[in-house]
C-alpha cells in the first residue's frame, strides 16, 4: 500500500463520516491541551510577575550586614538587574517640638525592579503611579506623617544629621510590609543621602537588601554560586510571603491537575473513537484481505492513515487551541486586569506531542489489531473479531498517560497519585457497575414496557455498558474532583484572609493603658482581636540540660530551625487560642495550679521536645521551671497573633507584662493611628493591611484562574461523554432498528433510550461520587494540605446530575436514531 | 500451465466446541481443472462454506493439503496466502460485501489499487459498464438495490483478473428473476475471462449450468 492509496482510503473514510469522531477527538485533545497550557503558561508567568511585585524584585538577598560588592558583581556578570535598599527605624524631627519614629527605606536608582510606586501631592489620596524616585536631598512621606509631623510639601525635616526636603506623598510601594524591622510609617529617601544622616553606626538595626531581576535560570545559578550561609538569606516570593507562596503553589498544583485531567479525558475520547473506528473496519479489513491485502500491508496502511490524520488533527488542533486561548484571554481581559506575557514554546510542543502520544497510546492498539482480522469473517461474521488484546490496549494507554502526565505535570508525585487513583477507581467502578447492572435487572422485572426494554438492553450489552458506566463515571468523577478541590481551595483562601480580619497589631500596651486603648479602638472599629499578655523570656535549660548543649544534641550539624536560647514573646492563657488545635497532650483546666506550658508542634519537633519534658525559663531575671503539657498546631498563614509558647496562667500572672491586641481598621481611617500613637506614645503598631490587601488581590486572581481551568476541563469531559455515546451508537442502532421494524413505536424507542441513558447516568453518578470522595480526600491531605471533609450533598447531586447529564447528551447524540425512518436505519447497518 | 488449478488431499476441518470436537469437513479429496465451472451443493450446515473458505485460502484446514494455482496454501503463512489471493482469486459473496463508505467505482477499483496498478480506475469503469452499471458508478452501495450491489461485487471480483472465482450462494439474497440475471452475468464473464468458477448454491437449476456438481453431506463428498 503506498501513501497515496492510503490517503485516498482515508479521504473516502472521512467523506463517509467514519473518521470524523477520531479526528475531532484528537483535535480537541490537542486543542484543549494547547489552550489550557498556553493559558496556564501565560497566567503562571503573569502570577509570578505580579507576585514578584510584592518583593519589588524577582528575588532578593537580605541581611543584617551590608551586601558585599562581590555579590553585586556576580549578579551583574549573569546579566541580572540589581538595586540596593536599606531599611531602618529612625526618629525624624521637625523644629524642636515635633518628632516621630519612622521606618526609613533608602533606595537606589532602578528601584523598584518589579511593581510600581504611587505618589500624590495631597495626603490620604490614592495617588498615581510614578517611575520617579526621590531626588537627592528629598524624601517622600507616608500620608500619616504629614499630620503627625505637621508638615506639608516643600518643608524640611531632619533625619539624623541630614536636613531633607519633603517632596511628595508616598501612597503605595510594592514591597511594603512583611519585615519585623518595618515598623511605623514610611519615609523613602535616596541611598546617596544616607551617609549624611549618620544613622548607620556599628550595631544599628539595619536590614539590607540586594534586589535582583532577570532570568529564572540565572537567578537560580546565582543562588548556588554565592556563599550565602549563614549571614545572607535568599528570598523569593515563596520564602518571603508564605501565604502568597502557598496560594501560588496550590493554584499551580490545581491548574496542573486540571490540565492533567483534561489530557486524560481527551485520551479516553481518542481511545473510544479509535475503538469504534476499528470495530467498524473489521469488515473493511476482511474484504481487503480477500482481495489480497496482506496483514503487513494492512498494518502499514493503518499506521500511515493514523499518522496522516494525526498530522492533520495536530495542525488543526494547534490552530484551534491558539484561537481558543486568544478567546479566553480576550474574555478575561476584563476579569484579570494584568498584562499577560508572551507564551513560551512549551504549550505548542505539549499540544503537538499530546496529539501524537494520544494517537500512539490510545488510537494505535485497536488499529494494530486490525492486522489480525481473519478474512473468513467475510463469509462467517462471528469469526475473526476477537477483541483487541486488553494487555496491549491498556498497557499502551497506561504508558501513554504516564508519559503525558509526567511531562505535563513535571511532578512524579502528582502523576503517581493520579494514576493510582484512576486505576483503583476503575477497578472499583468495574465491580460497582457490574453489581448495579445486576440489581437493575431485578427491578426491571417489575417495570413498565419502556423501562423493561431499556433494562433488557442494559443487560444484553452488559460488557459494553459496564465499560460505558466506567467511562461516564470517570468523566463525571474527574469533574467532581476538580469542582470539590476548587471549592475547598477557594474556601481555604477566603478563610485565610476573612473580609475584616484584623489588619493592625498593637504591642507593648502597659496594663494601665489597656482600658483607654480598648475604648479608642471601639470608636473606629467593631472588629477587635483578643487581648494577650506578653512578656519576654528565654529558655535556659531543657530537661535539666543547658539550652546550648541541648541544641547541639538535637542538631549536631547546626542548620535551620528555631533556636532554643533565643529570647521569645511569652504569653499565658486560660483557654487555648481559637484556631489552635491540640495535637498531643491536654490543655489545662481554668483552675490549674501546676506550672505548665504549651508549645507549637513544629517548634517542639524541631527542638526534640515532647509532652512531659521540662523547660527552665529565665523571665525578667527569675528562673521558672515548667512541664510541657501539650503541643498545638497553628496556622501560620492566618494573620492572627500566634505564639510558640503559652504558659498556664498561674505561672506568669504575677510578672509585670505588657499586652498585645489586634483590630481591623478601614483604609480611610488610617489617621486614627496618629491619634492613638499621640495619646499612647509607648505602644508599637504593626500595620499588616498592605500585606493583607496584596494577599487578597493575588488570591482573587488565582481563584479566577482556577475557575477557568475548571470550565475548560468540563468541556473535555463533555467530549468524552459524546464520544462514548457515539461509540455505543452502532450497537444501539441495530437493536432499535430491529425493534422498530418489529413494530416498536417511536415513542417506545425514545422512552427506552431515555430510560437507558438515565439509568447509565445514575449508575455512573453513584460510581463517580464514590471515586470523587476518596480521591479528593487523598488529594486534599497529600497534595494540597487542606482539611479533609465529606460532602453529603454530593450523594444526591452526583447520581441525579449524572442521570440528567447523560440523558441530555445521550438523547442529543442519538436524536437521528429516533427520528429517521426505520428503512434508513436498516440500510445504514451494512 | 497446470491443468489442475485446485487440488486438495485428505482435508479435515475440526473445530473445538463446548460439547467437544466437531468435525465439519472429513477427508475431502478434490481436484478442479482450469476453466471448469463446478457447483458445490448440499444441505444447510453440511460444510459448503467452510470448504469454500479453505479452497480459497481464507482459512486453513485442521489437516491435509490444499494447492491453488501451483501454490501450496497449507504451507504458506497468512501474509503469503494473501498475496496468492490477490493474484489468483476473486470472490462473490451472498451478502455482497461492498465497502459502504466507497462508491461503486471505488469498490471495483480496490483490487487494482491494492496492487498499485495505474489503470485501476479505467479497468473498473470498463467492468462496471460491462455489468450494466455504467451510469451508477458514483453511487454508494446503500443507494443500490441488492441485484445492483451484487453486480458491483461481480465486477470487483473480475477486476483482480483471477484464475479462480469463488462464489458463495451469490443469489441467496436475491429474488429469482434478479438472481437469474446475476447468474447469467457471472457465467458470461466467466466465459469471457476464462476463469475457473467454484460456486456454492442451493439452487438445482444454477448447479445444473456447471460442468460438474459436488455434493457434500455432513462434511463428506458423497458424489
Ligand atoms: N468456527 C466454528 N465453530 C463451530 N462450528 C462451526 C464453525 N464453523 C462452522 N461451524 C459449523 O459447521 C457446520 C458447517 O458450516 P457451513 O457454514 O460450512 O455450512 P454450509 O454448508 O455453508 O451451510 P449453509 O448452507 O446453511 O450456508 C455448521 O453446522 C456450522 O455451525
Ligand atoms: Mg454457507
Amino acid at each position: 500500500m503506498n501513501l497515496s492509496f492510503v490517503l485516498r482510503l482515508a479521504w473516502r473514510d472521512w467523506r463517509g463520516g467514519e473518521l470524523g469522531l477520531l479526528v475531532i477527538a484528537l483535535m480537541v485533545a490537542v486543542g484543549t491541551v494547547t489552550a489550557v497550557s498556553l493559558f496556564v503558561d501565560r497566567l503562571h508567568q503573569a502570577l509570578i510577575d505580579e507576585s514578584s511585585d510584592f518583593l519589588a524584585a524577582d528575588r532578593y538577598i537580605g541581611s543584617g550586614q551590608a551586601i558585599p560588592d562581590d555579590f553585586r558583581n556576580a549578579a551583574l556578570a549573569r546579566g541580572l538587574d540589581i538595586s540596593d535598599t536599606m531599611l531602618f527605624p529612625s526618629m525624624v524631627f521637625v523644629g524642636d517640638d515635633k518628632n516621630q519614629l519612622v521606618s526609613v527605606k533608602a533606595v537606589d536608582g532602578g528601584y523598584p525592579l518589579r511593581g510600581t510606586l504611587k505618589t500624590a501631592d495631597v495626603p490620604f489620596t490614592p495617588g498615581s503611579p510614578t517611575t520617579d524616585l526621590p531626588a537627592a536631598g528629598e524624601v517622600w512621606l507616608d500620608s500619616r506623617l504629614f499630620p503627625a509631623l505637621g508638615v506639608s510639601l516643600g518643608d524640611t525635616i531632619e533625619v539624623g544629621f541630614a536636613a531633607l526636603r519633603v517632596g511628595r506623598v508616598l501612597t503605595q510601594e510594592p514591597d511594603r510590609g512583611g519585615s519585623m524591622y518595618d515598623l511605623g510609617p514610611r519615609l523613602l529617601m535616596r541611598m546617596a543621602d544616607v551617609p549624611a544622616t549618620q544613622v548607620v553606626q556599628p550595631g544599628s538595626r539595619i536590614s539590607y537588601r540586594l534586589l535582583l531581576r532577570g532570568e529564572d535560570s540565572q537567578l537560580e545559578a546565582l543562588k548556588d554560586e554565592l556563599p550565602l550561609e549563614p549571614n545572607f538569606w535568599w528570598r523569593g516570593i515563596r520564602e518571603s510571603s508564605p501565604s502568597i507562596g502557598s496560594a501560588l503553589d496550590r493554584a499551580e498544583s490545581f491548574l496542573l491537575l486540571g490540565g492533567l485531567l483534561g489530557v486524560l479525558l481527551a485520551g479516553v475520547a481518542v481511545a473510544l473513537s479509535a475503538h469504534r473506528y476499528a470495530r467498524r473496519h473489521y469488515d473493511h479489513v476482511g474484504i481487503l484481505k480477500t482481495l489480497g491485502a496482506t496483514p503487513n500491508q494492512i498494518l502499514i496502511g493503518y499506521l500511515m492513515l493514523l499518522f496522516a490524520i494525526g498530522t492533520v488533527a495536530v495542525s488543526l488542533g494547534l490552530i484551534i487551541g491558539g484561537l481558543l486561548h486568544l478567546a479566553i484571554v480576550a474574555i478575561l481581559q476584563s476579569l484579570i486586569p494584568m498584562a499577560l506575557p508572551m507564551p513560551s514554546a512549551r504549550p505548542w510542543l505539549l499540544g503537538a506531542a499530546t496529539g501524537f502520544i494520544c494517537s500512539l497510546a490510545f488510537a494505535l492498539p485497536p488499529l494494530i489489531h486490525l492486522r489480525n482480522i481473519s478474512p473468513m469473517r467475510v463469509i462467517r461474521r462471528d469469526i475473526g473479531a476477537a477483541p483487541p488484546s486488553q494487555i496491549i490496549s491498556y498497557g499502551a494507554a497506561a504508558a501513554g498517560s504516564l508519559g503525558l502526565l509526567i511531562w505535563y505535570s513535571g511532578s512524579l508525585r502528582l502523576t503517581a497519585y493520579t494514576l493510582i487513583g484512576t486505576l483503583g477507581v476503575m477497578l472499583l467502578f468495574g465491580v460497582l457497575a457490574t453489581l448495579l447492572l445486576r440489581g437493575g435487572r431485578v427491578i426491571g422485572m417489575q417495570a413498565g414496557s419502556g423501562w423493561r426494554l431499556a433494562l433488557a438492553g442494559l443487560q444484553r450489552r452488559r460488557r459494553e455498558n459496564t465499560a460505558q458506566i466506567m467511562i461516564f463515571g470517570l468523566a463525571i468523577m474527574l469533574l467532581l474532583i476538580l469542582f470539590l478541590l476548587r471549592t475547598s481551595l477557594l474556601d481555604e483562601w477566603r478563610n485565610q484572609v476573612p473580609e475584616s480580619a484584623p489588619n493592625h497589631f498593637i504591642l507593648n500596651i502597659s496594663p494601665a493603658d489597656v482600658a483607654s486603648i480598648d475604648s479608642m479602638i471601639a470608636g473606629v472599629s467593631d472588629q477587635k482581636g483578643g487581648l494577650y499578655p506578653m512578656i519576654r523570656g528565654r529558655v535556659i535549660e531543657a530537661n535539666g540540660v543547658a539550652a546550648e548543649e541541648w541544641e547541639k544534641r538535637v542538631r549536631p550539624q547546626g542548620g535551620d530551625g528555631p533556636r532554643l536560647r533565643s529570647g521569645r514573646n511569652l504569653t499565658w492563657a486560660a483557654d487555648p487560642p481559637e484556631d489552635n488545635r491540640i495535637v498531643d497532650g491536654e490543655w489545662w483546666s481554668a483552675d490549674e495550679t501546676r506550672a505548665l506550658v504549651s508549645l507549637e508542634d513544629d517548634y517542639a519537633r524541631d527542638l526534640g521536645l515532647s509532652v512531659g519534658d521540662t523547660l527552665t525559663f529565665d523571665i525578667a531575671g527569675e528562673i521558672v521551671e515548667v512541664e510541657i503539657s501539650n503541643l498545638r498546631h497553628l496556622d501560620w498563614e492566618s494573620m492572627r497573633p500566634n505564639f510558640f509558647i503559652i504558659f498556664s496562667p498561674s505561672v506568669l500572672e504575677d510578672f509585670p507584662a505588657t499586652y498585645m491586641t489586634s483590630f481591623f481598621l478601614e483604609p480611610d481611617k488610617k489617621q486614627f493611628l496618629n491619634d492613638l500613637l499621640a495619646k499612647h506614645p509607648t505602644i508599637t503598631v504593626i500595620e499588616v493591611d498592605a500585606i493583607i490587601a496584596q494577599l487578597r488581590s493575588i488570591i482573587a486572581r488565582v481563584s479566577q484562574a482556577v475557575e477557568l481551568i475548571l470550565s475548560l476541563v468540563v468541556a473535555s469531559g463533555c467530549l468524552v461523554l459524546i464520544a462514548s455515546i457515539q461509540a455505543s451508537r452502532d450497537a444501539r442502532m441495530s437493536e432499535h432498528a430491529l425493534i422498530r421494524a418489529l413494530g416498536g413505536t417511536r415513542k417506545l424507542i425514545a422512552g427506552s433510550l431515555a430510560a437507558e441513558f438515565a439509568v447509565l447516568g445514575l449508575f455512573a453518578g453513584i460510581v463517580a461520587v464514590v471515586g470523587a470522595e476518596v480521591t479528593v480526600a487523598i488529594l486534599q491531605s497529600q497534595v494540597f494540605e487542606l482539611k479533609m471533609n465529606a460532602h453529603p450533598w454530593l450523594w444526591l447531586v452526583g447520581p441525579f446530575g449524572g442521570a440528567g447529564l447523560i440523558l441530555l447528551v445521550g438523547m442529543l447524540g442519538t436524536r437521528s436514531l429516533i427520528s429517521s425512518p426505520p428503512i434508513i436505519v436498516l440500510r445504514g447497518l451494512n | 500451465m497446470d491443468r489442475v488449478v485446485i487440488k486438495t488431499a485428505d482435508v479435515d476441518k475440526i473445530v473445538p466446541t463446548a460439547e467437544g470436537e466437531l468435525t465439519i469437513l472429513d477427508a475431502i479429496d478434490l481436484e478442479i481443472n482450469a476453466g471448469e465451472a463446478i457447483a458445490i451443493v448440499g444441505a444447510s450446515g453440511s460444510g459448503k462454506t467452510t470448504l469454500l473458505g479453505i479452497l480459497a485460502g481464507l482459512d486453513l484446514p485442521t489437516s491435509g493439503t490444499v494447492v491453488l494455482g501451483g501454490a501450496e496454501l497449507t504451507a504458506l503463512n497468512e501474509e503469503e496466502r494473501a498475496i496468492v489471493r490477490g493474484q489468483q482469486v476473486g470472490f462473490v459473496f451472498q451478502t455482497f460485501q461492498l465497502l459502504g463508505s466507497l462508491t461503486a467505482l471505488e469498490n471495483v477499483m480496490l483490487p487494482g489499487e491494492l496492487r498499485g496498478e495505474a489503470s485501476a480506475a479505467d479497468d473498473a469503469r470498463e467492468l462496471l459498464t460491462k455489468v450494466g452499471l455504467g451510469a451508477r458508478m458514483g453511487h454508494y452501495p446503500r443507494q443500490l438495490s441488492g441485484g445492483e450491489q451484487q453486480r458491483v461485487a461481480i465486477a470487483r471480483a473480475f477486476a483482480s483478473r483471477p484464475k479462480v472465482l469463488f462464489a458463495d450462494e451469490p443469489t441467496g439474497n436475491l429474488d429469482t428473476v434478479t438472481g437469474a440475471k446475476v447468474i447469467d452475468l457471472l457465467f458470461d464473464l466467466n466465459a469471457e475471462f476464462e476463469t475457473t468458477l467454484v460456486l456454492v448454491t442451493h439452487d438445482d437449476r444454477i448447479a445444473a449450468r456447471c460442468q460438474r456438481i459436488v455434493e457434500i453431506d455432513a462434511g463428506r463428498i458423497i458424489s
